[in-house]
């Protein structure tokens, strides 16, 4: 018990402290101002009975995962072919570099009056989030293998697609996973940002509504949520980042 | 960069190199592919690059524009600096107390993982739609990766300078500015570039979701009234700010730290 105590007892202090604060503040302001913990946990209660929680948390991780997925599928791929050819990369590696730089969610207006509303325009706001991170962490580990490497291959008779399955997408994985990790964090803000600006959706339009409305304790219940989906998926990267780490370098 | 230095140098100097031809080939097809779809199958309010090179004069030069770009740049400026001040603060303070960093890492961590935009509905529930609710969004979107990065650097300070230092009866506050600031001026840096690519998104979501003026505003405004050439200026304004602040941070890197690697640094 005591060693639990001495190994979980600073984390258990944070917590609680931290809790214990929120509810303390929450108590003290106005109910327009902040809504303490206990009354938002009462909140999350009820949305969560009427299913509303549910088709919320679920409509919004559709939007990301299929975005996500799509720019994991289109990132490295291109990625690794940039590295491998190089004309194309001289060609494209500046314009990656400024997208990777860009604020994308300046392009949601645009995105809005070319695709209007409903699922594929918000899908591609996550891609555009995510793309990026991934494309360039893809590309900078790809051009970082060693040319013996693929002469080796090649001097063994190694087809192209031998090539890239043995020798450049091992390489290039963990860096890969550096640039998911990063995507994730984008990835969540475009997630959010569509739901606010596009058609209002999913957990996004929860705390819009919430907030509209004057419903304080339904935006903490909204961003607490959120939140614990953002340290959920955060933890997912880290976890990939790491796993993939044990052959870099 | 690495093969110019490989490869042997050509003897007339002004030869164009064969990646900034492709470079601009490149530039060029997309810009026609752009064009040539947006003609084709896009109706004609759609943003295309001859009609904001058209545009581009008068939107430059109109007051209104060069206001709303005032505005946004110093609103991202003010916030950010704010971050950085109270951030690195904070930061050295985990980085250099073990107490401090128990009781914070967890709910630092867990901001740092939420998409911090979400707090902008309940900003304006406290600031109505106004320019402090702007400002606190800028703070929130880029604090957290200053204390994150900050506390990393302070804790990577090596431990015999400090030794030293106390040893010469150093005062803390000296040791804070002479030894534990300079020596994490790499993870600072790192710290400051993520953190000014979030301040930038930050104030222009605030601005979408408040209508406050501002670049933001200005794309949102010019896009619905099918100005669309004309917004688009201010996203490519937008993306110049933003590969132009991740340049002069990664300049001064290079510059004054060549021996540190970026690669190093906590995301």
């Amino acid at each position: 018990m005591r060693a639990v105590l001495a190994r979980h007892g600073p984390f258990l202090v944070s917590l609680f402290g931290g809790l214990a604060l929120w509810e303390i503040a929450g108590r003290n302001t106005g109910a327009a101002f902040m809504a303490p913990l206990s009354e938002t946990l009462l909140r999350l209660g009820e949305l969560f009975r009427s299913g509303k929680l549910v088709a919320d948390t679920l409509s919004s991780l559709s939007i990301f995962t299929t975005g996500f997925l799509a720019a994991i599928a289109a990132g490295i791929p291109l990625g690794l072919l940039l590295a491998r050819v190089r004309l194309l990369r001289e060609a494209f590696d500046v314009y990656i570099m400024i997208l990777y730089a860009t604020p994308m969610v300046a392009l949601i207006p645009f995105i809005l009056s070319l695709m209007g509303f409903g699922f594929a325009p918000k899908v591609l706001v996550v891609f555009l989030f995510a793309l990026f991170p991934i494309l360039y962490n893809t590309l900078e580990g790809a051009r970082s293998i060693r040319p013996e490497l693929i002469e080796v291959a090649r001097s063994f008779r190694s087809g192209e697609w031998a090539l890239w399955r043995e020798v450049m997408l091992p390489y290039t994985l963990p860096y890969a996973m550096t640039g998911v990790r990063q995507a994730i964090a984008r990835a969540l803000v475009g997630m959010i940002a569509a739901e606010f600006f596009l058609s209002a959706s999913g957990l996004g339009a929860l705390i819009m509504t919430a907030s509209q409305s004057f419903d304080t304790a339904g935006v903490f219940a909204a961003m607490l949520i959120i939140g614990l989906l953002g340290i959920g998926l955060t933890r997912l990267g880290a976890m990939l980042e790491a796993h993939f780490a044990r052959w870099r370098h | 960069m690495t093969t110019t230095i490989a490869s042997p140098a050509p003897i007339l100097a002004v030869r164009p190199s064969g990646a900034a031809v492709a470079r601009l080939a490149a530039g060029i097809g997309i810009l026609g592919l752009w064009e040539l779809v947006a003609r084709l199958y896009a109706p004609s309010f759609i943003a295309t690059p001859s009609g904001i090179i058209a545009v581009l004069p008068t939107v430059l030069s109109s007051g209104a524009f060069l206001k709303a770009t005032w505005i946004t740049l110093a609103a991202t400026a003010e916030g950010l600096v704010a971050a950085v001040v109270l951030g690195t603060a904070i930061g050295v303070l985990m980085g250099r107390s073990l107490l401090a960093d128990r009781l914070l890492r967890l709910w630092i961590n867990s901001f740092n993982a939420m998409p911090m935009i979400v707090i902008l509905p309940l900003l304006s529930l406290w600031f109505g739609y106004s320019a402090a609710a702007r400002f606190w969004t800028i703070v929130f979107a880029a604090i957290f990766a200053v204390i994150v990065n900050a506390s990393e650097g302070a804790r990577s300070v090596s431990r015999d300078y400090i030794e030293v230092a106390s040893a010469f009866r150093a005062p803390r506050w000296r040791i804070l500015f002479e030894i534990v600031l300079p020596a994490s001026t790499p993870y600072l840096l790192a710290g400051l570039r993520l953190a000014g690519g979030r301040a930038l998104i930050g104030a222009v979501v605030a601005e979408f979701f408040t209508a406050i003026p501002g670049l933001g505003y200005f794309i949102l405004f010019n896009s619905r009234t099918f100005h669309q050439n004309e917004a688009f200026v201010a996203v490519l304004l937008l993306a110049a700010f933003g590969v132009g602040f991740d340049a002069l941070v990664n300049h001064a890197t290079r510059r004054h730290l060549p021996w540190y690697r970026r690669d190093e640094a906590a995301e």
